[in-house]
């Protein structure tokens, strides 16, 4: 820090204000990530719009944009609030965190749930959804990194078992719902956060066949409905999927392909304004920005993305100590599945999920904890010199 | 912990994996937004936009003077879809048109469900387009129908253009129904620039039909931009175009004229009904019968009235089978037939004009050359039945052309055919059909109306054709002094329309000038009543030589008819201003095997510069003085100005001003028909 300190002449090393003390976690705000952060924000909160506004000229529906606003708010909130607490000390809260998040979900299958499109992940609060799966992501990182960083970089297969246990409860409570979009994103998570953890390649690659073998399983098991399982495999073979799974995908490519190198202009696409592409303000919000924005917007938002994970993988690098390094991996691990599933998705080259794009998608729970998640990476940014 | 356990490299490996998940995003995202775009924007395209055809108002149709006759009104209709009706299970089926039918009565339309399932079943209606179930229902139950859309499966509520007649039934025939287009039309009109589809109304008889390439309108076209579920969501302005209605009609008739022809014959009908027969005749049946007031300086029809009637508004929205089954039975009353041209009649005494002139241009006879009527003719040169008596076997004496015409002496052009006969020779054994031809008969008159009958002017030569065709059909193969005898006064095989008869008469009536009837003047733009869009001029068919030494022994003999005491009319007409109004006209009562006889009547005036022409068909109707002539006398009336003009009422009832004491009485008439 000394170091610093001759580049503020005038500046005395006796001054503790926060404002002189170059080593302050506020001096550490990563500009650029936030930047990517606000930028695609407003392209979402745009394209949101655009998707709710409704057909008739004369009563243009405000309603969907408003919550969105609020949801970005609350968890631009959300995100101000975990980067002002040391991320260290989150480790004495992850298993606290944990337990309640699981005991969310096992409430949430319960009758005390509520079933929505064939999934039972929601708790009806007054107005608002809650939905534990999202929160689970955030607390499966906590864990996950604060076992590894404890563990420093000797994983053997006890403490690899100890790090699969973590994720597998929430997991299994998840399929139960059963949601297998956030299914697989648990997964990317573990994966992300066990690759850089030190855990032997030979162990990846066996629980990488093992995971293989458990999608099948689960593919094949009575826990996915016959719909789930079409979501799931439609993009293979379009025309064998059932009709509504081969009819979204396909106006969902027309919706995209349509919009061509410059789009059809904001508020001007046919398929995202006469509403043929279903849900398309959350899970397929990409074809409204790839209608409406062309290939030049749509490269725009995945350019935006790619900053947004340079600049987490950066901080990962840059992070003083594993624990930070290990909220960074899950965290950009969580995005970039997230992001690929969901862009995927929309060009059928990945199953259809019930994935949100992240900072995208209308959606309270997961945009909560979407920023929660970036929270923690501007802490450890923050920090790297504390 | 070896390097390739070090975070730094799992890092590495990692940004590898999140670079090559991008690389295949931007690949993917090339390939469908720059590669293959343009397929996409056409599959978004057809996704969005659903093309409907709008039919156009039909033209209106017009009278002489301008009266709409013919316009559009909305007409709110339920219809059934029978393809989604027939997919319902059969309790879900029969409770919804139950629920149906409480509703409709609910809300002012009653109907029962027995009404609703005989209309679903109608066999007549098209498969595949809705079947209207009721028609010209409230307001509220359409509201209701549509805000309950979810439990009226195949049910649809809603408004269509349909013909409005502003006087009824005036002119049905004239003017023809429309009805929906079936295959046959359809095929047609493929080429047509005004494009049809199922469903579509076309023109099916009379102006209606004739006229329909100007009536119909240029069909537009509404692109709706649709919603996920097909609902509309708007309409793509610079994608539709509005329809453009079609063209007005203006008819050559005058709708107060037709209605009173109307009126009159109808009135003639049942007075006919009621008058005891004569002698040992049939009674009087009076089924039908036809009036035509033509124009004889140029042919347009200025009434044309057939009896029985029918009501082209039944036709709207579609009509029932049980109602289209009695319009066109062929053994009831046949009210769609227009029997001013499709009605052929034995002409009767009419005829004399026409065998008057056969015989003044062939030279056969000078006019006043004289002949002894004793009440009979009898044939030269004749085996068996060659008597041939006058009507009640009354002898006028020396009689002319011209006598002979007015008191219509039979024995007179007994005579005339003979000669005609008996100079084959010379003249050819079709020299009187001939002169008959010239006259407009045995061949359509040209008016534009569809389905026009010939009538008939037999010839021996069609005599052969028939019998050899089919000898079992027919007593005779050859031809004899009798059927020239027989033509002569309008009898044998002779056949004419009433129109035919009127036209003949307005051939003689101008100077010979033979027009093709019109019905219309002028077409004129839709919402422009000054922009013509055509006219209709007079159409000459033919010219006749009339020249005066044979047009005034014929005409005068046709004045004496109205004017002389001894005319078959003079009865009728009295109290009429011959003198300044001069109407010559012909009594014919032709007679009809096992029927009693056809009452004919034509007449024209005013003499020398007529302007009306009118003829007079009842069926079975008895003389021709008695019961047709009083038609064409109570027209004269109208046309001369001395009967105050009734006021036509919407919906065609005629108002006539009170003028009790100028109504000629039932005994009146029955006094002044005399022999024919």
């Amino acid at each position: 820090m000394d170091a610093f300190a001759g580049r503020w002449p005038g500046t005395t090393r006796s001054s503790s204000s926060m404002r002189r003390n170059p080593a302050a976690p506020w001096r550490h705000v990563d500009l650029i990530m936030l930047g990517s952060i606000v930028a695609i924000a407003i392209i979402g909160t745009l394209m949101v719009f655009s998707a709710t506004r409704g057909s008739d000229p004369d009563s243009v529906n405000t309603g969907t944009l408003e919550r969105h606003v609020v949801f970005l708010l609350t968890g631009g909130t959300t995100m101000v609030l975990v980067s002002m607490v040391d991320y260290r000390k989150f480790r004495e809260w992850a298993l606290i965190a944990y337990i309640g998040v699981c005991a969310l979900l096992v409430g949430v299958v319960s009758p005390l749930g509520t079933e929505v499109n064939g999934a039972q992940a929601w708790f009806q609060i007054g107005g608002f959804q809650l939905q534990p799966s999202e929160l689970s992501k955030v607390a499966v990182i906590l864990v996950l990194a604060s076992l590894g960083a404890q563990f420093g970089g000797d994983v053997d297969v006890r403490r690899l078992g100890v790090l699969l246990a973590v994720p597998a409860v929430p997991l299994i409570l998840i399929i139960l719902q059963p949601d297998p979009g956030t299914a697989m994103v648990i997964v990317a998570i573990t994966m992300g956060v066990l690759l850089v953890s030190n855990v032997r390649a030979k162990h990846i690659a066996a629980l990488t066949l093992l995971g293989l073998t458990g999608l099948v399983f689960v593919l094949n098991s009575g826990l996915l409905e016959d719909y789930q399982k079409s979501r799931l495999t439609v993009f293979l073979n379009p025309s064998a999927g059932l009709r509504e799974e081969a009819y979204n995908l396909n106006q969902s490519k027309i919706a995209i392909g349509s919009g061509g190198i410059l789009g059809k202009g904001i508020f001007e696409g046919t398929q995202t304004q006469l509403d043929i592409v279903p849900e398309q303000h959350t899970d397929f919000i990409f074809t409204a920005v790839g209608e409406e924005l062309g290939f030049i917007g749509a490269a725009t938002l995945l350019v935006l993305f790619g900053i947004l994970c340079w600049r987490i993988w950066r901080i990962a690098q840059l992070s003083r100590d594993q624990l930070g390094l290990l909220l960074c991996v899950g965290v950009l691990s969580m995005i970039v599945f997230q992001m690929f599933q969901n862009t995927g998705m929309t060009m059928g080259i990945m199953p259809i999920t019930g994935i949100p794009l992240p900072l995208v998608s209308h959606g309270g729970s997961s945009t909560i904890a979407l920023f929660a998640g970036l929270g923690l990476v501007q802490n450890v940014h923050m920090r790297r010199f504390s | 912990m070896t390097n390739a356990d070090s975070p730094r490299y799992r890092l590495a490996v990692l940004a590898v994996v999140v670079l090559a998940l991008f690389a295949a995003l931007f690949a993917r995202l090339w390939y469908l937004q720059v590669l293959t775009s343009d397929t996409f924007e056409l599959q978004a395209e057809s996704n969005r936009i659903r093309p409907v055809q709008v039919e156009a108002p039909r033209g209106r149709i017009l009278d002489r003077n301008g009266t709409v006759l013919v316009d559009n009104r909305v007409s709110t209709v339920v219809t059934v879809d029978r393809v989604i009706f027939n997919a319902l299970d059969d309790d879900d089926a029969a409770a919804m048109l139950n629920r149906l039918a409480d509703e409709m009565s609910r809300y002012g339309s009653p109907a029962t469900v027995e009404q609703l399932v005989d209309r679903v079943n109608d066999v007549r209606y098209s498969q595949y387009a809705p079947v209207p179930v009721a028609e010209d229902v409230t307001e509220e139950l359409k509201i209701y129908v549509e805000e309950h859309r979810d439990e009226f499966p195949s049910v649809a509520v809603e408004r269509t253009a349909v013909r409005r007649y502003a006087y009824g039934t005036r002119g049905a025939h004239l003017i023809g129904y429309v009805g929906e287009i079936n295959d046959t039309e359809l095929e047609d009109r493929a080429d047509k620039p005004k494009t049809y589809e199922r469903g579509d109304h076309i023109g099916k008889t009379g102006v209606e039909r004739i006229y329909e390439d100007d009536l119909r309108g240029t069909p537009g076209r509404t692109v709706y931009e649709v919603d996920a579920q097909g609902r509309p969501v708007r309409i793509l302005e610079d994608l539709s175009r509005p329809p453009i209605p079609g063209d007005d009609v203006w008819l050559t008739v005058d709708i107060t004229t037709q209605s009173i022809a109307e009126d009159l014959l109808k009135d003639a009908l049942d007075a006919a009904r009621n008058r005891p027969p004569s002698g040992d005749n049939l009674p009087n049946e009076a089924p039908g019968g036809s009036v035509v007031v033509t124009d004889p300086q140029d042919g347009s029809v200025l009434a044309m009235a057939s009896y029985p009637t029918y009501d082209p508004s039944d036709f709207v929205n579609g009509i029932s089978s049980a109602r289209y089954a009695f319009l066109a039975d062929e053994d009831g009353p046949r009210p769609l037939n227009n029997r001013a041209i499709q009605g052929q009649y034995a002409p009767g005494s009419t005829f004399k004009l026409i065998s008057g002139y056969a015989a003044l241009a062939s030279g056969l006879r000078e006019a006043d050359t004289p002949y002894f009527d004793t009440g009979s003719h009898t044939l030269e040169n004749c085996e068996g039945q060659c008597t041939f008596r006058n009507a009640g076997s009354k002898a006028y004496g020396t009689v002319d052309l011209q006598r002979s015409i007015t008191v219509s002496s039979d024995a007179y052009f007994y005579s005339i055919g003979e000669d005609f006969w008996n100079a084959r020779g010379r003249l050819g054994e079709e020299a009187f059909q001939e002169s008959a031809r010239l006259f407009g008969f045995d061949q359509e008159t040209g008016v534009p109306l569809p389905s026009e009958q010939d009538g008939r002017i037999p010839t021996p030569e069609q005599r052969k054709v028939q019998y050899d065709a089919n000898p079992g059909a027919f007593l005779e193969r050859n031809w004899f002094t009798g059927d020239n005898v027989n033509m002569a006064i309008g009898q044998g095989d002779v056949a004419v329309t009433p129109l035919q008869l009127a036209n003949a008469y307005a051939t003689f009536a101008n100077g010979g000038t033979r027009y093709a009837p019109n019905i219309a003047t002028k077409i004129t733009r839709a919402g422009s009543e000054n922009t013509v869009k055509r006219t209709f001029e007079p159409r000459i068919n033919g010219n006749i030589d009339l020249p005066a030494e044979w047009r005034d022994p014929l005409l005068q003999g046709l004045l004496g008819v109205t004017a002389s005491g001894s005319g078959t009319a003079f009865g009728t007409f009295q109290g009429f201003p011959l003198n300044e109004f001069p109407v010559a006209g012909k009594t014919g009562t032709a007679q009809v095997n096992g029927k009693a006889d056809t009452a004919v009547f034509a007449a024209f005036g005013p003499v020398p510069d007529p302007r009306y022409q009118v003829a007079v068909i009842l069926e079975e109707s008895g003389f021709g003085g008695t019961a047709a002539a009083p038609v064409a006398r109570k027209l004269f009336d109208q046309f001369a100005g001395i009967a105050q003009p009734p006021e036509l009422q919407p919906g065609g009832e005629l108002v006539y001003p009170v003028e009790a004491e100028d109504e000629p009485t039932q005994e009146d008439l029955a006094r002044v028909g005399s022999a024919d």
